[in-house]
């Protein structure tokens, strides 16, 4: 259980992050949605232990803040170092199980079978410089699997990958959950979210509108508010929801 | 091939090559000189068997070549393994203890004690030569600020840093006549004054220095990362770097307190290896280190019997090799990209 109590997050005057207090269920996913620059990214980032904050994120009723524990990390911009190939990278995951000594058997026999999972087996010995955005992407979320973490935290795991990359990669981190992981992720395609995670956490402004089943919140006031009205839900033949942004109307 | 793990990400291959070239430009060094030895009867000799080196060629063996060339050794691969890490640890395809000013810094702590010292203090000059480079090393790092990362702002600091350093040391020099011969003779090059004492100490500093910094290479690797990724692998990214330059910089005074100031090593040296491997990770550290250590005895021959008998400074050399070789990684450096 991560237990969330008053997070607040100041740079002068402004706060990035503001009175945040939530639980998350171990084993769930829960995804936050919001406009930019609502303070996902940071609350992610925070949720990290890197970083001193107000507050307090505990998990099992440990403080994060400067505590290393097996949390795997998927950045929306992540630093490219230059002249590491992608089974290195990869296996960078794996480094602190096998105690930062040398690759483990077992690990490099795991770490072939997430790059073959996420059909990157015949990229392994390309540069990460050479990747394009969406490999590049896939890289790093097979990165975070090696890792077997108790908690992964994604920031838009899939905003660079084409339709087909974009269920099968969600799917794999799914695979994780199942596994007893716990996913919090952010992604900008509500649709998408509402497919996979069970909790949808809307933010806006550094505070939490409303937090809750992915099913209800969908269909919430907050969730409209959160994009000033911009937006429509419709609800397919099969009942499941669709978030459309509505196309401004001003200008006609 | 069988594809159910991943292939061994470094291949020892390499490091067994870089492993046997150096022994073979080891012998090299103890051979030759003014007086060449032979192979057969050196290698008799160190393994204790008959028909070894007899009396004055036994002497100059093993008093005057063998010191010589395993501190050139010891100081190529500090400087090279120093260089490589300030690399990874600022980000910077130019980082390097010279660069940085860090080799100028220790030349300044070094005078200090030389200067201040009334016997000899060889003990204690690493450690002033430490606390010199240590400093450099820090000037320069505060001075570039933020931008640490990039090459020229990091690089114009270390030039600042290192002229202001050598400016104080030339000060100290003229105010203490008496240190003026020491000291000079010091910058110079030590090598030509190697003696078991000075390969005893620097091997003490040198390999502890080396083997801490390559037993973290895979926290340097994850320094290749931004710093939260870095921390989600498990890797505190600030303890790490304080770690890592501090003993790179404990390798690099060493190197200079032993041996002078001796450019280019840190920075010809990676980018080599760099080159050959295509990588760029720290895992070829223990190759950078041997790689280092042949590339110096190498340089020490050639400062040894270009002009024999006379002496060319061996910085002359690596600056000779360096200099060209600095312009081509300015010009090629995203040759990795």
């Amino acid at each position: 259980m991560i237990t969330i109590k008053n997070l607040s997050l100041r740079y002068g005057d402004f706060y990035a992050l503001n009175q945040i207090t939530l639980d998350i269920p171990r084993g769930s996913w829960s995804c936050l949605v919001g406009p930019n620059g609502a303070g996902k990214t940071t609350f992610l980032k925070t949720m990290l232990g890197n970083k001193p904050y107000d507050g307090s994120i505990s998990i099992d009723g440990i403080e994060v803040y400067k505590n290393l524990r097996n949390v795997a990390f998927v950045p929306q911009r992540p630093e490219i170092p230059a002249g590491m190939n992608v089974a290195e990278y990869v296996m960078l995951g794996r480094a602190r199980l096998d105690g930062w000594g040398r690759d483990s058997n077992s690990s490099r026999k795991y770490a072939m079978e997430i790059l073959e999972e996420m059909q990157l087996v015949a990229m392994r010995r390309q540069l990460v410089t050479q990747l394009s955005g969406g490999e590049m992407q896939r890289v790093l979320i097979a990165r975070a699997l090696v890792q077997e973490a108790e908690l992964m935290i994604l920031d838009e795991p899939t905003s660079a990958l084409d339709l087909h990359h974009q269920i099968s990669t969600l799917d794999h981190i799914e695979r994780a959950q199942k596994n007893g992981t716990t996913i919090v992720s952010t992604m900008h395609d509500i649709t998408l979210g509402a497919m996979y995670a069970e909790r949808i956490i809307i933010m806006q402004q550094g505070r939490v509108l409303l937090d809750g089943q992915a099913r209800e919140v969908i269909h919430s006031q907050e969730l409209k508010m959160a994009f000033d009205d911009g937006i429509t839900i419709h609800t397919l033949e099969n009942g499941r929801p669709v978030i459309v942004a509505n196309k401004a109307t001003a200008s006609l | 091939m069988k594809n159910s793990e991943i292939g061994r990400i470094w291949h020892w291959q390499i490091t067994a090559i870089v492993g046997v070239v150096l022994f073979i430009v080891l012998l090299l060094g103890v051979s030759f000189g003014p007086i060449s030895l032979d192979f057969q009867q050196i290698i008799r000799t160190l393994l204790g068997l008959s028909g070894g080196l007899q009396d004055e060629e036994k002497a100059l063996f093993l008093q005057l070549r063998l010191p010589r060339v395993l501190l050139a050794a010891l100081v190529g691969a500090a400087l090279a393994t120093s260089g490589a890490v300030y690399q990874t640890v600022f980000r910077n395809p130019l980082a390097d203890p010279y660069l940085l000013g860090a080799a100028a810094g220790a030349g300044l702590g070094a005078t200090i004690a030389l200067a201040g010292g009334r016997s000899s203090f060889y003990a204690a000059l690493p450690l002033f030569a430490f606390i010199g480079a240590a400093l450099a090393v820090a000037a320069t790092f505060v001075i570039s600020g933020r931008s640490y990362a990039d090459p020229a702002m990091l690089l114009l600091s270390g030039i600042a840093i290192g002229s202001f350093a050598t400016a104080v040391q030339t000060y100290l020099q003229q105010r203490n006549s008496e240190v003026l011969r020491p000291v000079y003779s010091w910058i110079l090059g030590q090598l030509t004054v190697a003696d078991w004492q000075v390969v005893k100490w620097a091997s003490f500093y040198i390999i502890l220095a080396l083997s801490v910094l390559i037993r973290m290479s895979r926290q340097l690797d994850g320094l290749l990362l931004s710093d939260e990724e870095a921390f989600s692998l498990g890797i505190s990214p600030n303890k790490v770097r304080i770690i890592a330059i501090g003993a790179a910089t404990l390798a690099t005074a060493t190197a200079v307190s032993a041996s002078g100031l001796i450019g280019f090593v840190g920075i010809v040296v990676p980018h080599l290896v760099r080159g050959i491997t295509k990588r760029a990770t720290n895992r070829a550290l223990f190759t950078v280190a041997l790689f280092g250590a042949a590339f110096l005895v190498l340089a020490d021959l050639g400062a040894r019997t270009l002009l024999s008998p006379a002496e060319l400074p061996i910085g002359v050399i690596t600056a000779f090799v360096g200099a060209p070789f600095l312009l081509f990684v300015l010009r090629a450096k995203r040759v990795l990209k």
